[in-house]
């Protein structure tokens, strides 16, 4: 199934609203639940067994953990640890999980004319799409760093904690501004930044999925709203 | 490049957005570790301004118009209201990315000492996020006891972060962020200018 840019955008803004109003009755936790699950249901749609999988167990062990397991009065070292680790998943997960979605799924292009599409000045839109793209490679460069490191003998508990992170902080930041370089090269070649309107290569169009999900989505934000606040 | 004007390019446009990037890299690295006491949380005025001065003051040697630090808060601002922080901080960084914008250019981007200035002032945009601890304390209380955290973490909160310490949460963002960004110079001109990369 291929969504519209524009509805993945909507999702994030979405999912990240409902994450941020606390929800305090069961009612409201089924909204948030479900407005969860789109997104991993999604994944799966896509094939992306593992990534969903995942995320599915994670979220649902914190789940559990925070409701028959950790309440108020819970005190502790292991406790706190645990809330720490379920806070984290339970408040941050869904947007993640969100967020992951659309980064793995949308092409650049697309994301370019969608934001094209919506009038964003081009310095948001561009800048937005390098820090996209660039997540998940300072991810890898950041793996091969760690591992030449590692191999070298410097690593956690090697002693020294300022030489550990500047070991690790300036080699990245070195590929970053190489790869930046090359990065600016290829988008130069391409057109980028120039005087001429650009055309794009991918159509936009909203499809009837797009229109359902978008008025899901909507009506759960509503729904939400109205029962949190005026109920 | 023939026309010099001030108008900013695709490749500003890149810079900026690898910044960011790093610049939110770290800080969620570090932000996660606020969840295991809350005391961490107050206490990224002092480290995050530190872990991101070196990559900040690469960036810092990059920027030659105006606008670029100031699209760099836009984002964090954008980001930071994925991230679950709220709208209610989201305004204030961008504001403290744009005073800090106009402090590196009344130095025309290349004075050491509005340098330093201008990454403190943009270091508050760190007190930004906990805005909405501050103005709407009660509910946000309550949500965090709803939200499934514990009663003793939510103290420690409240205690670390009210309307008491905001100002000397404010003075050492600024006083960390001075520091971080000579510590950051110093690192960029042992590594970077040595080997040319600036």
């Amino acid at each position: 199934m291929k969504l519209d840019p524009r509805t993945k955008l909507f999702m994030i803004l979405v999912v990240s609203l409902i994450v941020m109003m606390s929800a305090t009755t069961p009612f409201l936790w089924a909204i948030r639940l479900s407005i969860t699950l789109i997104p991993i249901v999604l994944l799966i749609l896509e094939k992306k067994y593992a990534s969903a999988l995942r995320f599915l167990l994670a979220y649902s062990t914190a789940l559990v953990l925070t409701f028959f397991f950790l309440s108020a009065e819970s005190e502790g070292i292991v406790a706190s640890l645990l809330i720490g680790y379920c806070g984290i998943v339970v408040q941050f997960m869904p947007a993640l999980i969100t967020a992951w979605y659309v980064v793995r799924t949308t092409k650049i292009g697309e994301f370019m004319s969608c934001m094209q599409k919506m009038h964003i000045p081009d310095g948001i839109a561009v800048s937005l799409a390098v820090v996209m793209r660039f997540f998940p490679t300072i991810k890898e460069e950041y793996s091969s760093i760690n591992d030449a490191m590692r191999m070298r003998g410097v690593m956690l508990g090697g002693g020294n904690v300022l030489k550990m992170v500047e070991f690790r902080m300036i080699p990245l930041l070195f590929s970053c501004v190489n790869i930046g370089e090359e990065l600016s090269a290829a988008a130069i070649t391409r057109g980028l930044g120039g005087e001429v309107k650009r055309s794009s290569v991918v159509e936009l169009k909203l499809g009837i999925a797009d229109y359902i999900l978008m008025t899901f989505l909507a009506a759960a934000t509503v729904i939400f709203v109205v029962f949190k606040y005026f109920l | 490049m023939e026309n010099k004007s001030n108008k900013l390019k695709a490749k500003d446009f890149i810079t900026i957005g690898i910044f960011t990037a790093i610049l939110f890299a770290v800080e969620f690295a570090f932000g996660m570790l606020g969840y295991i006491h809350p005391f961490i949380v107050a206490s990224y005025v002092v480290i995050l301004p530190l872990a991101s001065g070196i990559p900040m003051m690469l960036f810092y040697t990059k920027v030659e118009k105006f606008g670029m630090i100031t699209i760099v808060s836009v984002l964090l601002a954008i980001i930071m209201f994925i991230g679950g922080m709220g709208y209610l901080g989201a305004p204030l960084i961008i504001i403290s990315g744009l005073v800090a914008d106009l402090i590196a250019k009344s130095g025309k981007y290349k004075s050491f000492k509005k340098t330093v200035l201008s990454f403190g002032v943009f270091n508050l945009w760190i007190c930004a996020n906990y805005f909405p601890i501050l103005i709407t304390a009660d509910a946000y209380r309550q949500d965090l006891i709803d939200g499934g955290y514990s009663a003793e973490y939510v103290e420690n909160l409240f205690l670390a972060i009210n309307v008491k310490t905001i100002g000397i949460l404010v003075v050492l963002a600024f006083a960390f962020g001075c520091l971080g960004a000579v510590i950051g110079k110093a690192a960029v001109k042992k590594h970077f200018e040595k080997a040319g990369i600036v």
